[in-house]
């Protein structure tokens, strides 16, 4: 049966990258796109220039308006209530009924909320939509006291860009140096130590209650220290939003079990993004993945996988992260076994590299190292062998390793 | 048509690398980055990634593409074409003509016009 309508249900990146592949991909079908904030826009900056007031609403814009009537793409305002696999419908909470050959979840996350007492409260804020850092920036001004619950990338990002405002910035983590399973121990020391030199302050511990009054929030820890604040937000993770293919009797385990093609457990509905989950074929299930790359490789690969054309092959996992006027990247997996190599320029770890027994790349991670990570991604997908005494050192650029 | 600038010879900038020919010295509004792309032909665009500030002559060039060191947007060097996200558009591309050992670039004249 040729395919002849898709119908896409969420425009983040991972919904967005689908349609945009069909069409590069040669699809002339009815394609629409289904989402309750409409205008596909891009997460990344939302912590950063968007929260920060230096792009708005068109700068983040995954395509211009333009772009949807050049190639066809129906953007539907809405919330899908339920799904109908066998019918391949989608019907809205408004009512209004959508029918397609292929349904696309791509629905995303939900930021986590603190499951402690107080955590609920309205003005608890999280940030995971354009409205979230709205409301924010909104209540951001000098002297503000914000408390941020959790000191990971949206965390620290968003500290960072709070101190623009001047805004007195506490941060709170369970673990003294996050991010260390990501970048590797020595870079991030490095970046942990950013927020104070930064004027933020960082503290350990494990919030346990959260009350307000007419002086503000208080976040009680688990170390007995109050933290007091105007404004409290929590960036602690998300979870999968998979209540639409749950209810619709698609298989889920914390995200939509899909294949390598992006294919759920019925044949007429794709997952792609953060709410899709791996299953291989022999029945592992792999870590759902968050990063921005992951939801474009998703998209890609199910508009390849619709079509019925060859998977588009992707490379090790890549993120970015930014704060305090620095670029943080991070390629593969810095986590686990392995020769753990750290490149210092003047006394200071600009670069970590993780290198297996026979001397392959794993994982690499720099701090402003541009070249560095795309020579890294490289060395690491194509095997490359290279020497930890060649890493260590500053003075030989890893391009010259990677050719 | 503009005037032509040029801005040294084949051997100073190596196969895989790019210069940066400055606003202020290239008569356009931009920067512009001179790539030696490694079919061994120059190409030249405005140097600042369409998609944030970022220098594509610090990029990885490969082929005749650059990846921008940032967010690794790709854009095609003959071109200017973004060939992917973050990058949705094109960068401006010049004219560039190797005389002789001269490069010589061309600002504001589009390699579609030219």
């Amino acid at each position: 049966m040729s395919i002849e309508s898709v119908l896409i249900i969420g425009g983040g990146l991972s919904g967005f990258t689908t349609a945009k592949e069909l069409r590069e991909r040669g699809f002339a079908g009815m394609l629409s796109i289904i989402d309750p904030e409409g205008m596909p826009y891009d997460r990344p900056p939302l912590s950063k220039d968007y929260l920060a007031g230096s792009k708005d609403a068109t700068g983040i814009a995954l395509a211009p308006a333009s772009w949807y009537e050049e190639n066809h793409v129906t953007i539907v305002t809405g919330t899908v209530a339920a799904l109908d696999p066998d019918a391949g419908t989608a019907t809205l909470k408004d009512g209004r009924v959508l029918a397609a050959d292929r349904l696309v979840l791509a629905t995303g996350g939900k930021a986590r909320r603190l499951s402690i007492p107080g955590g609920d409260l309205p003005g608890v804020l999280e940030l995971r939509t354009k409205n979230d850092a709205d409301r924010l920036r909104s209540l951001l001004a000098p002297g503000v006291r914000l408390a941020i619950v959790g000191a990971g990338l949206i965390g620290a990002e968003t500290a960072s860009s709070a101190r623009g405002f001047g805004a007195e910035v506490t941060l709170v983590d369970p673990v003294e140096i996050p991010l260390v399973p990501v970048i590797g121990e020595v870079l991030a020391t490095r970046l942990h130590a950013m927020h104070a030199e930064h004027q933020v302050r960082t503290v350990t511990g494990i919030p346990e209650e959260i009350t307000h009054d007419a002086r503000g929030y208080r976040l009680a820890l688990s170390t007995g220290e109050t933290i007091e604040a105007d404004v409290v937000l929590v960036g602690i993770g998300i979870t999968a939003a998979t209540e639409l293919a749950e209810a619709a009797g698609l298989d889920t385990d914390n995200g939509v079990l899909v294949d390598e093609r992006g294919a759920t457990s019925h044949p007429r509905v794709f997952a792609v993004g953060d709410s899709a989950r791996t299953r291989l074929a022999d029945g592992t299930l792999l870590r759902r993945a968050e990063h921005w790359e992951h939801a474009m490789n998703a998209g890609s690969s199910a508009a390849a996988a619709i079509l019925e054309q060859d998977l588009p092959v992707h490379g090790a996992s890549w993120f970015w992260s930014d704060r305090h006027g620095v670029h943080v990247e991070g390629v593969g997996s810095m986590h686990g076994e392995g020769e753990h190599i750290v490149r210092m320029l003047d006394g200071v770890p600009i670069a970590a590299f993780r290198l297996d027994e026979a001397g392959l790349m794993l994982g690499a991670a720099a701090i402003d190292g541009g070249l560095t990570v795309r020579a890294a991604r490289r060395i690491i997908d194509r095997l490359i062998k290279v020497d930890a005494l060649a890493l260590a050192d500053p003075a030989t650029p890893l391009k010259k390793l990677a050719r | 048509m503009s005037e032509a600038i040029n801005i040294g010879t084949i051997d100073d900038i190596d196969e895989g690398e790019a210069r940066v020919i400055p606003a202020e010295e290239n008569g356009t509004d931009q920067d512009i980055a001179v790539f030696h792309a490694e079919d061994g032909n120059f190409y030249a665009l405005d140097d600042t990634c369409t998609h944030e500030t970022a220098s594509l002559a610090d990029g990885w060039i490969e082929g005749t593409e650059v990846e921008c060191p940032v967010h690794s947007a790709k854009f095609c060097l003959k071109s200017g074409t973004a060939l992917c996200m973050p990058a949705t558009i094109a960068a401006r591309t010049h004219k560039v003509e190797v005389s002789g050992q001269d490069v010589l670039l061309y600002p504001a004249v589009s390699v579609v016009d030219a």
